[in-house]
């Protein structure tokens, strides 16, 4: 019986981790990669950043596409921008606002400040994908977009985390992270209020993920390449 | 007072701007900023449209706030993008940052403000072209011959450090090609291209994109000369020729199969058969002679200028009552005897004389009178013909006589041209004619009877004297010798007829004579026709005679045709038709054609010739004898 049920288990396991492989199959990032739950797995550092950055780069374009396909179809004439100013949520992050400052931050705070940014946005992502479904007439290309950037949103602070890892070994990081607190705006039955709240959150993830892909491809170039792409 | 004094105030201030518009002054147009552009994402510039300026000097401003800022600042350089420009530099520019921009444009009457622009240089990018494209042919020993294409990126952008990460397109043609062939390089800076074309010119142009921008301009043409011997060396190249080849042999085979025999026939023409142009050997079968016998001769009746040979005359030369005109071609019709009616025996009926109610009265005076004396040879269609320049009594006798006598028409238009009537060529009764008027007046009356039935290459049949037109059609002289037969006949036969009236009749025989041949030379080839009438003893001996005045041996001044008898028959002596001479005289004499008599005959009559002439050889009637 015991025997029965640990076989049971254990096919169940070997099923989850046969589904978990299609999905993550699935993923534009088709590089082998641990499945998530192996240990022992030693994944190269120059590995390790090339994965990152063709996940940060594949999610900016996610998010560009769904903000100009929410700009077409809900915002056109309503002046969105104009109220869109300073109003993202990592704005309290300090992050470097060109080249210069990039450049001049320390790769160890530049991944916090990444790693940051992606904690930030975990649970915007995760609100964004049930509120879309919600919307009436849900339209499609926004709903599989929100729903694909949540998942490599994770993936990707997971390979961060890797990266961080292995540059800074056993340092214990503060996981420092802007809370959001939009929700209660995304679920306004003013049409206006929640259009505009979803256009906010659609600009500000735009911008953010923008930052985040620049970020890692300069500590790329500059850790694996020494400055040499 | 109040209102006085605001209604006061507000009139000069209209005042004031109406004479400000009135002098066509007026605040500046609304500016618009039209373009703002980051080359490599550290800097950017802002180009603006001014409005209308207003007729005044204007001047531009250009303010902008950042988020996250509350202050305004202003253009830190309006010369480095150019006119109405504003340019960032580094220190301005800030990325993931959103710019609220306005120009402003100021005037002596005012100013105006554009609508603000919210930039964020995140999303303006758009670089310089790559540089230094160079184009180098390889050819290396142990591999394929190619282009290898090498560039270099903007000079601005910032690859090394990973700021910017371009991707590139590299795009090539044959110099006089119309389409472009791209191929993406990703973000590699050399491409190499194998599929070249051996003596052709390449234009190659790249350009890039950056990781989140918009793609470059293409950078200036680079161009390189293939050279002739750049060999593919590519098997592919000679299965693809073999394959072409194979095909276009299994296309060969099937053609010649399909169309074998036919392109046999063509290279090789089968050898034909004997065939006579115009004979239908079907005909032949079906046992139609005569249409077969008429596919061989003229198509025109009188026939036409290449049935010359063929046609023949004949000659009629009547010297008893009952003689009959024989006017059809023999050759063209073998078959076909038309006889012509059975003319009336009596002497005078169808002899035409204008005093007798025969022919020739009728036709001076009621062409309709005797259609019966007149048998129409077959081709009496004449009056068919527009063209025969036919006078108008002639016309209807002749049309009268056809009505009368179809049979004698001959088919088709084979015998349309032949004139009508020949009176029955017996213009000379037996009875003896007592004056040369007389005779004159029967000659002319009897068209058939001393007319010669000229061999006509088409519709000019003979003519009334009155009426004689040279067809124009080059037959002129022949023409003119068949008026020439005419008269000379009529007059010869009204000299001839007396002295043929052998002791039982007075009327001089006529005897038919045919024109064998007329030759383009002036050769008339005459035989004498076998008289119907066995009256004769001459007709028996005609056949064996045959007489042959072959040529014309001279023409006398007065348009006198003298032939010459060619044959061997000794008794016919060559006789002489001198013209306007006295009826008796009978001249051994080569037989004269008085060309010009017929015009002289007596106008009183018309000969009505349908266009037979018929020529009176005296000198045959003698022969006869």
């Amino acid at each position: 019986m015991d025997s029965k049920g640990s076989s049971q288990k254990g096919s169940l396991l070997l099923l989850l981790l046969l589904v978990s492989n299609l999905l993550l199959c699935k993923s534009v990032a088709s590089l082998p990669i641990c499945p998530s739950g192996a240990v022992n797995c030693q994944v190269s550092l120059r590995d390790l950043f090339d994965r990152a950055v063709i996940l940060s780069h594949y999610i900016h374009n996610l998010s560009s596409e769904m903000f100009n396909e929410f700009d077409k179809r809900y915002a056109q004439g309503r002046g969105f921008i104009t109220k869109a100013i300073n109003s993202c949520h990592t704005s309290s992050l300090s992050t470097p606002e060109d080249k210069e400052q990039a450049q001049q931050v320390h790769h160890e705070v530049l991944l916090s400040v990444i790693l940051g940014v992606l904690r930030s946005w975990n649970d915007p992502l995760y609100h964004l994908v049930t509120e879309v479904r919600g919307m009436q007439e849900a339209p499609d290309a926004i709903l599989s977009r929100a729903i694909e950037i949540e998942e490599q949103n994770k993936r990707l602070l997971e390979g961060m985390e890797k990266i961080v890892g292995q540059v800074h070994p056993g340092v214990k990081e503060n996981e420092v992270y802007s809370v959001w607190s939009g929700l209660p705006s995304l679920q306004m039955a003013d049409e206006d209020t929640r259009l505009f709240a979803f256009y906010n959150l659609l600009h500000c993830l735009r911008r953010d993920s923008h930052k985040i892909d620049s970020y890692l491809k300069l500590l790329k170039c500059r850790i694996i390449y020494d400055s040499n792409c | 007072m109040k209102e006085n004094a605001a209604s006061t105030v507000v009139f000069i201030l209209l005042l004031f701007l109406n004479t400000n518009l009135l002098n066509g002054q007026s605040l500046p147009g609304k500016p618009e900023i039209f373009k703002c552009r980051s080359p490599e994402k550290e800097t950017f510039t802002c180009w603006w449209k001014p409005g209308a300026d207003g007729r005044l000097p204007t001047n531009y401003t250009l303010t902008y706030r950042k988020e996250g800022e509350t202050f305004t600042h202003e253009c830190p350089d309006y010369k480095t993008g150019g006119p109405n420009s504003c340019y960032f530099n580094k220190k301005h520019t800030s990325i993931w940052t959103i710019y609220i921009i306005t120009v402003n444009a100021t005037n002596q009457m005012g100013s105006s403000s554009s609508d603000p622009r919210y930039v964020d240089v995140t999303y303006i990018v758009e670089p310089d072209p790559p540089v230094n494209l160079t184009l180098e042919l390889k050819q290396p020993e142990d591999s394929k011959p190619y282009l290898w294409i090498k560039w270099f990126p903007p000079t601005l952008v910032d690859v090394r450090s990973g700021w910017l990460t371009l991707q590139y397109e590299i795009r090539l043609k044959p110099e006089k090609a119309a389409e472009w062939e791209t191929h993406f390089a990703g973000q590699q800076t050399q491409f190499k291209i194998l599929s070249l074309y051996p003596g052709q010119k390449y234009l190659v142009q790249v350009h890039c994109k950056p990781d989140h921008g918009f793609w470059s301009e293409w950078s200036p043409e680079s161009s390189i000369q293939i050279p002739n011997d750049f060999s593919m060396k590519d098997a592919t190249v000679w299965i693809f020729v073999a394959v072409l080849s194979a095909v276009i042999c299994l296309i060969m085979v099937w053609a010649v199969a399909l169309k074998g025999y036919s392109m046999v026939t063509c290279i090789l023409p089968p050898v034909p058969g004997p065939k006579i142009k115009g004979f239908d050997t079907h005909l032949l079968e079906k046992g139609k002679s005569e249409e077969l016998l008429s596919a061989l001769g003229c198509q025109d009746f009188p026939p036409t200028s290449d049935c010359e040979d063929l046609l023949v005359e004949f000659l009629e030369v009547d010297d008893s009552e009952g003689q009959q005109l024989m006017p059809a071609h023999s050759k063209e019709h073998p078959g076909r005897g038309v006889r012509p009616t059975h003319l009336d025996p009596d002497s005078d009926s169808g002899r035409g004389s204008c005093d007798s109610p025969s022919l020739l009265s009728e036709k001076c005076d009621e062409p309709r009178a005797n259609p019966s004396k007149f048998h129409t040879p077959e081709g009496l269609e004449k009056a068919e013909k527009p063209e025969t320049n036919v006078t108008q009594p002639q016309d209807p006798q002749s049309t009268s006589v056809e009505g009368k006598i179809p049979s004698f028409h001959a088919s088709g238009s084979q015998s349309s041209t032949w004139p009508l009537l020949q009176s029955p060529s017996l213009p000379y009764p037996r009875s003896s004619y007592h004056s040369v008027a007389d005779v004159c007046k029967l000659g002319l009356g009897t068209p058939g009877a001393a007319s010669a039935l000229l061999d006509e290459t088409d519709t000019h049949a003979l003519k009334p004297s009155q009426t004689i037109e040279t067809g124009g059609e080059g037959k002129a002289a022949e023409q003119r010798e068949s008026e020439s037969f005419r008269s000379k006949t009529d007059q010869d036969a009204a000299r001839l007829l007396p002295q043929d009236k052998t002791p039982s009749i007075s009327a001089r025989p006529l005897e038919y004579v045919e024109i064998h041949k007329v030759s383009k030379d002036g050769a008339l080839a005459l035989l004498p026709k076998p008289n119907e009438n066995s009256g004769w003893a001459e007709k028996t001996s005609t056949p064996e005679t045959s007489k042959e005045y072959s040529k014309v041996s001279r023409v006398m001044d007065n348009n006198i045709l003298v032939l010459v008898q060619d044959r061997r028959a000794q008794d016919l002596a060559p006789f002489e038709e001198p013209a306007k001479e006295a009826p008796p005289s009978l001249p051994q004499n080569p037989a004269e054609v008085d060309l010009a008599s017929f015009p002289a005959a007596p106008s009183n009559c018309r000969l009505q010739l349908g266009g037979l002439d018929y020529l009176h050889p005296t000198g045959f009637m003698h022969s006869f004898q």
